[in-house]
């Protein structure tokens, strides 16, 4: 995070029906930073952005902006800028109509709006489409056309709701970078909702990690992939595979992890970590940290090919081992269904995590 | 399978043709019939006379005060049960549809029981002030405005409701977002959205209210609006003005009409998301908890005041209520009377008969509509559908002049009988009359319905009968159905057309309470209207149930 808060999310809260969607979330966005809120479906993410907007008033906590509580400031004082899932484009009104409708309220002149509404429009690159109907724009435009009615009275925040889900996939990627460009252009301060980790990648200085209502992890993207808090992160970024193992030994935020008779890997353990020897962990493992090796050879899992793909780059085998099954990137085709192989880590520990299983988990 | 479409449509068309465009032709025909020759004198006439004009400009504000005034009442009710929640809302919402219930006559007169001269009401005020007169009179344009209002202002609330329940929350933050107070939201997002549901509204009560007899037929006095002066041309036997009176009425309704629809067609917005209906906010001052809720169910406990009425005096033996405020005996002999005598109960089973008879032609007819024009897409659909929509834009009146024109001569070959004096001509009105009705449904139903159901059906080998039998009216189910209710609910208190074409024999129910009410026995003419009132909730709950189980049963 960049020098002092500008946004903070202050320990929020909001129960529906006895369960809480958003519970006692924190979060600071630095100015002019853009911040994704990344989590699968039904996880708050939508509540935790209206709650910031102001459409929904949280149980309790507070939002914070440039040092003033605003928490119980109407929406439409606030001067966030949103861009809705569906766009919430309002059908009876045309591109240009659409977009002036918050200078309009800004009271500006006539003269001036225009100027400033071609002005937004030229952003998004639509200049010239303000007589257009929004019915007959395809969705990428409806999706720009948003952007713009949200940008153009120069709001202090842009908060933005999984603007890019009604989108095809190519275009969805495309979509993205300019999406960045634009928004670290203006410099303006962004919270940006998704579920999807590759959009959260691309677009963001940093990603809070939610699930069931509470941040998992918060950090840019980098960090949350090599050093993920939790399981949960681990597996949420990116694909891992997994094994279930005993810690041997440990050494600061390092600890050997016995897979098999006589096979131990050395893994990565979140600061965080209760472990000492003999604790029962989870190992996960990114696909490209993986490599075959001999199975009878040292150090090294054997199992057996379970499915093999080829995914353009690469080919991804499964492999199952003894207590777990593992994913495993190669350049080259290496090895058919059924045969047995071994697995071992190509620089060990990068790529291997250790998590401790819960209570309920150790039969 | 081509050439049974084609004679399907040429038979749909054909009968169309005869049934609903040609009566009209006629009309307009004898309108200008003079010695054996054509002649513009009684449109002359017609000008020429003051009374008349003054009967079609009398329709004409009439029927835009309605309008006003029945949006003022609908569209804030509507607004306060869409919007807010307060204890009782279900039930006072659905309390305020309760006007739909009552089919015109039946509504005129359980206000007459309630408000007019000699009404509880009234009488309860002349005594609490201790006045020698009634302190009003329900007569003239007043009475009649009030009793549109009474009746019409359900248009607006339950389109109004359901242009609110389509709204994209979505759409009313973002305006917010953008800076819009609640103000600026309603006057330049959420109204802007409802146009086509007010416009719909206003069209629908325009309509009726330039359609509208049973009001100013008993509360109007020497007040005339074109329904009425038509009904009294053709009884003083002046039929060229009553055929020229006609053609003007049918002319400004159509004249309306059609800029109205055109425009409401226009703004039909389709809103890209689906998104969520905004949600209902609690009231929180103190005022607003205790006002509002009190408020809502006094104006809904003035709105079924009426049904009310019309149950109690339904009790009262005939004779018995002549001076006092309220009647002083109460007894069952009414509807005993009603179900014992076979003079009496013959317009139950006329209004029943002819009710089902029309309903059920005018199904069958609006489903072969809806299939040739959205299925087959057969050439000439849009003359299709706009035939079958016609009798919407002729009031009742109309409709009923040109059937007894028409059908009073033998000429077969030019396609004229004699059915004046049968059921069957009443029937036929009430089947042109609701076939708007029917055919909105069916048009609806099948548009709704996914073609890839059928074409699947076909591909797993079910033949063009089974299709239909298994998929096809399965799927159509909840469109006819409600269609249906609606047409047998219109046709079982018909009174506009029926007074036109009724004999002694057949009847129907609303005659036989105007009947009742001539010879002063207000308890027999309150004990039909009960009657029809619970008729008319027994088709509409019925309608519901079948639908309801359909749904279930598609889960
Ligand atoms: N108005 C509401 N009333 C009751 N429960 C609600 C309401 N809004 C949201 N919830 C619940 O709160 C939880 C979080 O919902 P939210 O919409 O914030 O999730 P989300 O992360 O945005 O999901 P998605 O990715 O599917 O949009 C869900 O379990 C949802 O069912
Ligand atoms: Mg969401």
């Amino acid at each position: 995070m960049s020098e002092q808060a500008f946004l903070e999310l202050d320990r929020l809260t909001r129960i529906y029906a006895g369960t809480p969607a958003v519970h006692d979330l924190s979060l600071q966005v630095g100015e002019h930073e853009i911040v994704t809120l990344l989590g699968p479906s039904g996880c708050g993410k939508t509540t935790t952005l209206r709650i910031v907007a102001g459409f929904e008033q949280p149980d309790s906590g507070r939002v914070v902006l440039g040092g003033r509580d605003v928490t119980r400031v109407a929406p439409q004082k606030r001067g966030f800028g949103m861009v809705f899932q569906h766009y919430a484009l309002f059908p009876h009104l045309s591109v240009g109509a659409n977009v002036a409708f918050g200078l309009e309220t800004a009271g500006l002149a006539k003269a001036e709006i225009g100027a400033n509404v071609a002005r937004a429009l030229e952003l998004v690159r639509l200049p010239g489409t303000e007589g257009r109907s929004v019915a007959s724009l395809s969705g990428g435009q409806q999706q720009r056309v948003a952007l713009a009615r949200a940008l153009a009275p120069e709001p202090q925040v842009l908060l933005l709701d999984e603007p890019l889900s009604n989108l095809d996939a190519a275009l969805r990627e495309r979509t993205r970078r300019e999406l960045r460009a634009l928004v670290k252009g203006i410099g303006i301060t962004t919270i940006y909702v998704t579920h999807d980790q590759e959009e959260a990648f691309d677009l963001s200085d940093r990603i809070a990690v939610m699930r069931d209502g509470r941040l998992e992890q918060v950090g840019p993207a980098e960090e949350l992939y090599h050093q993920p808090a939790t399981e949960f992160v681990a597996t949420f970024l990116g694909r891992a595979g997994q094994v279930e193992g005993v810690a041997a030994s440990v050494r600061g935020d390092l600890v050997d992890c016995r897979l098999a008779e006589g096979v131990s890997w050395p893994a990565l353990v979140p600061p965080s970590a209760q472990i000492e020897p003999g604790t029962p962990v989870r190992v996960l493992t990114r696909p490209e940290a993986l490599t075959f090796a001999a199975h009878d050879a040292e150090g090294v899992l054997s199992g057996t090919v379970d499915e093999t793909r080829f995914a353009g780059s690469v080919y991804v085998y499964t492999v199952t081992v003894e207590g777990g099954q593992l994913e495993i990137h190669a350049r080259s085709a290496q090895a058919r269904i059924g045969r047995r192989v071994g697995v071992r880590p190509l620089d060990p520990p990068r790529g291997v995590h250790a998590f401790v299983l819960s209570a309920a988990e150790r039969v | 399978m081509l050439n049974r479409t084609r004679l399907l449509t040429a038979i749909v068309f054909a009968l169309l043709l005869w049934a609903v465009v040609y009566p009209n032709l006629v009309v307009i025909g004898e309108s200008v019939r003079g010695d054996g020759t054509v002649t513009v004198r009684h449109y002359a006439e017609f000008f020429g006379t003051p009374s008349e004009l003054r009967a079609l400009w009398s329709s004409a504000w009439i029927s835009v005060a309605t309008v006003l005034l029945s949006a003022l009442i609908g569209v804030p009710l509507a607004f306060l049960f869409a919007r807010y929640e307060f204890p009782g809302r279900r039930a006072l919402g659905a309390l305020a549809a309760m006007p739909v219930l009552l089919p015109p006559l039946v509504g005129v007169i359980a206000i007459l029981f309630l408000y007019g001269e000699s009404g509880i009401a009234t009488r309860l005020v002349q005594v609490a002030l201790g006045l020698n007169s009634p302190p009003w009179r329900l007569r003239g344009p007043g009475a009649i405005l009030a009793v549109h209002a009474y009746s019409m202002y359900v248009y607006f609330y339950l389109f109004t409701l359901a242009g609110l329940a389509r709204l994209d929350l979505a759409v009313l933050e973002a305006a917010a977002s953008l800076g819009a107070g609640r103000l600026r939201t309603l006057t330049r997002v959420t109204l802007p959205l409802l146009t086509p549901a007010l416009a719909g509204a206003s069209l629908l009560t325009f309509m009726t209210s330039m359609a509208s007899f049973s009001a100013p037929y008993v509360l109007g006095g020497g007040f005339r609006v074109m329904t009425t002066q038509i009904f009294n041309s053709k009884l003083q036997g002046e039929t060229a003005m009553a055929m020229v009176e006609t053609v003007m009425l049918a002319a400004v309704s159509l004249l309306v009409l059609w800029p109205l629809a055109r425009w409401e067609g226009s703004r039909q917005y389709v809103a890209p998301g689906k998104g969520m209906a905004p949600l209902r906010v609690p009231l929180r001052s103190r005022w607003a908890s205790v006002g509002v809720p009190s408020l809502a169910g006094l104006g809904v406990l003035l709105l079924v005041l009426p049904h009310l009425t019309l149950l109690l005096v339904s009790f009262v033996p005939d004779g018995t209520w002549t001076t006092q405020t309220l009647p002083p005996r109460y007894s069952l002999e009414n509807y005993v009377e009603l179900f014992a005598e076979a003079r009496t109960f013959r317009p139950i089973v006329n209004s029943l008969l002819m009710a089902s008879a029309a309903t059920f032609i005018a199904v069958a007819i609006a489903l072969a509509v809806g299939h040739l024009v959205v299925r087959r897409r057969v050439a000439g659909r849009r003359l299709l559908e706009g035939t079958l929509a016609l009798p919407w834009a002729l009031p009742g009146t109309v409709l009923a002049i040109a059937l007894a024109t028409t059908f009073s001569v033998d000429r077969p070959w030019t396609g004229r009988v004699v059915l004046v004096g049968t059921a069957w001509i009443l029937v036929m009105a009430y089947v042109l009359r609701v076939l708007p009705l029917t055919g909105r449904a069916a048009l609806a139903g099948f548009r709704q319905l996914d073609p890839s159901l059928e074409e699947a059906a076909a591909s797993l080998g079910a033949g063009p009968w089974r299709t239909l039998r298994r998929i096809t009216l399965p799927g159509l189910t909840p469109a006819i159905v409600a269609g249906a209710s609606l047409a047998f609910v219109t046709g079982l208190g018909e009174f506009v057309a029926s007074i036109v074409l009724y004999t002694h024999r057949t009847r129907p129910i609303a005659i036989e309470i105007l009947s009742q009410l001539r010879d002063f026995d207000l308890g027999a003419a309150a004990a039909y209207g009960v009657l029809l009132m619970v008729l008319v909730a027994a088709a509409f709950m019925l309608g519901q149930r079948w639908i309801q189980a359909g749904k279930q049963a598609a889960d």
